[in-house]
């Protein structure tokens, strides 16, 4: 079965590591990015199965980056799992109405991403 | 990785047993470690200065509340919401459109057996809130029964920490069905009205809970000891309403004593409960736990292991 791809979008190394070697764990293959722009580089080069998503980053967030993605040629494909400190309920409406699939609100542990990706069919 | 207990060790093993002939059910390898997790809150929230001087208590006085207290404790499962979803879209899908023709106009009550914090019970009305346009004229109500412990307190509140609503819950049910306060998620009032939970010793007569339309006891049922699954099955067969169904886990099925229900075909974890009156007839090999006798039969095996010690 072919490994899965998961682009890791923040600007904390800390939590790009965290999130990377969780998502390892459920035997995806990851890529890392610090901005929205540096990971719309990325996935014009190779589209990912997912993409764990940061709101507040320099450059480019979350959102800004989400739209422009659902805008790409095969950019519906990814399933995109937002995971930010925004806990606001409308800030979650703002981004399952801008295209994410799911969402996380930080901190997060392995189970939440565990289950998450789940939840998104992803595992 | 070994962890530093402080618990006396003769403690452990009489702990353990306590469990099994109060509640059925075989705490595992690694009962030690649960012990001190699970139990060092509940000292300090009963006033005890240690774990320790809360067990001695109860081994010393015998206090039946307290042990039930404990027992329970140990009992709480970690349970996520949406847990084995596959079991409980079978609600929705099989068990409702069958029953829904013969009890339309009327009430549809849903047992969660064994209900811990309540998740499961709040993700059928869930579901049930959901599936309202395809059953209509109907009233549903959700019944969360367990032992009396601090589970079922917080299954009451509807309340669920930052990382427990995030664990099974899709984002669209958490955002439609909870209100966010503080650092906490609590459940909707509309959704807490179609939900009550009630305290019952699992393996005593459960003649006074009434009967259901639906009995949920998912996944739970390889815990307990061979007579323990015995007594709670019989129980179960007291709940259910005549030509009503029983949903175990997905993997789950009654093996060969099926206590008046026979298996859906193509489902066989779900078993409907025959019309007709069954006898059961029990194994007089298999011993069954009486809980009074059975905690003070514990009682005298610590006190001979403490004589035994001095």
């Amino acid at each position: 079965m072919r490994t899965k791809t998961c682009l890791v979008v923040d600007d904390s190394k800390m939590i790009r590591r965290v999130a990377s070697r969780i998502l390892k764990d459920l035997k995806f293959a990851t890529k890392e990015a610090e901005n929205g722009q540096e990971a719309i580089d990325r996935c014009r080069v190779n589209m990912p199965d997912a993409i764990l998503l940061d709101w507040n980053m320099p450059v480019m967030d979350g959102l800004d980056f989400l739209k422009e993605l659902r805008k790409e040629p095969s950019g519906d494909k990814p399933v995109v799992v937002f995971c930010t400190a925004e806990r606001d309920v409308l800030k979650i409406s703002q981004a399952l109405d801008a295209g994410a699939d799911e969402y996380v609100m930080k901190p997060f542990d392995s189970d939440i991403i565990e289950s998450k990706f789940y939840q998104a069919g992803l595992i | 990785m070994s962890a530093v207990l402080s618990l006396n060790p003769t403690y452990y093993e009489a702990l353990k047993r306590l469990t099994l002939e109060l509640a059925g059910v075989n705490l595992g390898s690694d009962h030690a470690f649960l012990i001190e997790t699970r139990l060092s809150s509940l000292s300090r929230k009963e006033g005890f200065k240690s774990l320790d001087e809360m067990v001695e208590e109860l081994f010393k006085s015998g206090q039946s509340n307290l042990a039930v207290k404990i027992v329970s404790s140990l009992l709480e499962r970690d349970t996520h919401f949406y847990t084995d979803r596959e079991s409980l879209d079978k609600i929705e899908n099989v068990i409702l459109p069958a029953l829904y023709p013969i009890r339309k106009g009327g009430k549809i009550q849903i047992l969660s057996f064994g209900c811990s914090s309540g998740q499961e019970a709040y993700c059928i009305a869930m579901a049930l809130d959901k599936a309202k346009d395809k059953f209509p004229d109907t009233t549903f109500e959700v019944i969360g029964v367990d032992y009396p412990s601090t589970a079922l307190d917080r299954a009451r509140a509807g309340r669920y920490t930052h990382f427990e609503a995030q664990r099974g819950l899709p984002i669209r049910d958490l955002i439609t069905y909870f209100d966010r306060q503080a650092e906490d998620w609590v459940v909707k009032d509309h959704i807490r009205k179609m939900v009550r939970f009630e305290e019952a010793h699992l393996l005593s007569k459960l003649d006074t809970l009434g009967q259901f339309d639906i009995v949920v006891f998912r996944n739970a049922l390889p815990h307990y000891s061979s007579p323990a699954q015995v007594r709670v099955l019989r129980g179960l067969s007291t709940l259910v309403k005549p030509l009503s169904y029983l949903l175990l886990g997905t993997h789950e099925t009654l093996n060969h004593i099926n206590f008046g229900f026979d298996p859906l075909p193509k489902e066989p974890h779900i078993f409907i409960r025959r019309e007709a009156k069954v006898q059961i007839i029990e194994d007089p090999n298999i011993k069954k736990p009486s809980d009074r006798k059975t905690f003070e039969k514990a009682k005298r095996r610590l006190k001979d292991i403490s004589d035994m010690r001095a």
